[in-house]
């Protein structure tokens, strides 16, 4: 498989950032929402101090993946999809994109307002990049938890698109981002045969 | 003789033995500093009060004693203050104050001093070596420093025991500004 992107397809650098970046979400997310109802004490600490090592994770992915998509580009739009999907995907994908950014990063200025250190998995402290201030750390929180919303929905209109895609398109939207062979796409198929 | 004058003779007389006695004023500041995450925070004891005497040629006859109240220790993050404050690691409703008393001074040569005193916090006493500059003067200083293990004293003890999140070591550090005693 090549490393790069081929044309009709993702490669293996991208598709790994993709799912990789998938299965953190899922478990970021479910640990953002319940860690918060947690009763004070180390416990509670440890959670949080997770959560924050898993964000700066993403969001070090995200800058990661970003670069890799300017330098490795992308494939060309799967054939027969109509100009204005491929409109709505790429501003889609735009918005994903900007998402995994300001989810991780309204999150770090959310602590670094509450004056709370930032410690990446108990090895190395992060500097704050807001000053300490109680509106601005009850702003953030909010703007946190709404942005990570935002995110939830566009990703989940972006996966039953690849799966719309896949089972009533029966094109190769989704089985391209997925290592050869573990989807079928009929389509494919037959304009191969063809 | 009224008993008044009688008795400024007296107080007269016993002065000498007291000239050494100072009281805390103001521009004085007692802090505090640790780590938390591997980040330093830092606090303050606004409110402690020093009574002190001193003479750096009698050291035997020094006596220090330092009143510390802990409802109001404030790192600066109200988030931290609630839980300093609270049961687990001060638990200034049921401690209100600590403090710290010393009868032993040992000369560390030059303006150098140490203090071999007892710390009394949150029901625990345990000797604490404060050391310290004493600049004379009109106003004379204290700029001193000690080092405090935390859990010796149950400060953030059970569930907070972990010196990974909050090392033992305890900073203090304090300038004390004296005026002679009333």
């Amino acid at each position: 498989m090549s490393l790069k992107n081929p044309n009709e397809r993702w490669g293996a650098v991208s598709q790994s950032f993709h799912w990789l970046i998938v299965l953190l979400l899922l478990a970021q997310g479910t640990i953002g929402l319940l860690m918060g109802d947690m009763a004070r004490g180390p416990d509670k600490i440890a959670v949080y101090a997770f959560h924050k090592s898993v964000g700066i994770t993403i969001l070090a992915l995200a800058v990661a993946r970003l670069l890799w998509r300017l330098y490795a580009g992308r494939p060309a739009p799967v054939p027969g999809t109509p100009a204005w999907q491929e409109r709505v995907a790429s501003l889609m994908h735009g918005a994903l994109y900007v998402l995994l950014f300001a989810v991780p990063i309204s999150g770090w200025v959310m602590n670094s307002a509450a004056g709370f250190p930032l410690q990446w998995f108990g090895l190395f402290n992060l500097p704050s990049i807001a000053a300490h201030d109680h509106d601005l750390h009850e702003f953030t929180e909010s703007l946190h938890e709404w942005l990570f919303w935002t995110l939830i929905a566009l990703a989940a209109a972006h996966a039953a698109a690849a799966a719309y895609h896949h089972l009533f398109q029966h094109d190769a939207t989704l089985a391209r981002m997925l290592p050869r062979g573990w989807l079928h796409a009929p389509s494919q198929e037959n304009r191969d045969v063809a | 003789m009224s008993p008044r004058s009688l008795l400024l003779p007296l107080l007269l007389f016993a002065a000498p033995a007291l000239a050494a006695d100072y009281v805390q004023a103001p521009g004085s500041a007692l802090t505090f500093a640790g780590k938390y995450q591997g980040e330093v925070f830092t606090g303050k004891f606004p409110g402690f009060a020093t009574r002190f005497s001193f003479d750096p040629a009698q050291l035997a006859n020094a006596k220090l004693d330092v009143t510390i109240p802990l409802a109001t220790a404030t790192t600066g993050n109200d988030d931290y203050d609630g839980e300093l404050r609270g049961d687990d690691f001060f638990a200034s409703a049921k401690f209100a104050q600590a403090r710290y008393t010393a009868t032993k001074f040992r000369a560390l040569g030059g303006d150098r001093f140490a203090a071999d005193g007892t710390l009394s916090l949150r029901g625990v006493s345990k000797p604490v070596t404060l050391e310290f500059t004493w600049t004379p003067g009109a106003k004379p200083v204290l700029a001193g420093k000690a080092t405090v293990s935390r859990l010796a004293f149950g400060v953030g003890g059970g569930d907070w025991a972990d010196t990974g999140l909050i090392p033992d070591a305890i900073a203090v550090a304090t300038k004390v500004v004296f005026t002679p005693a009333p």
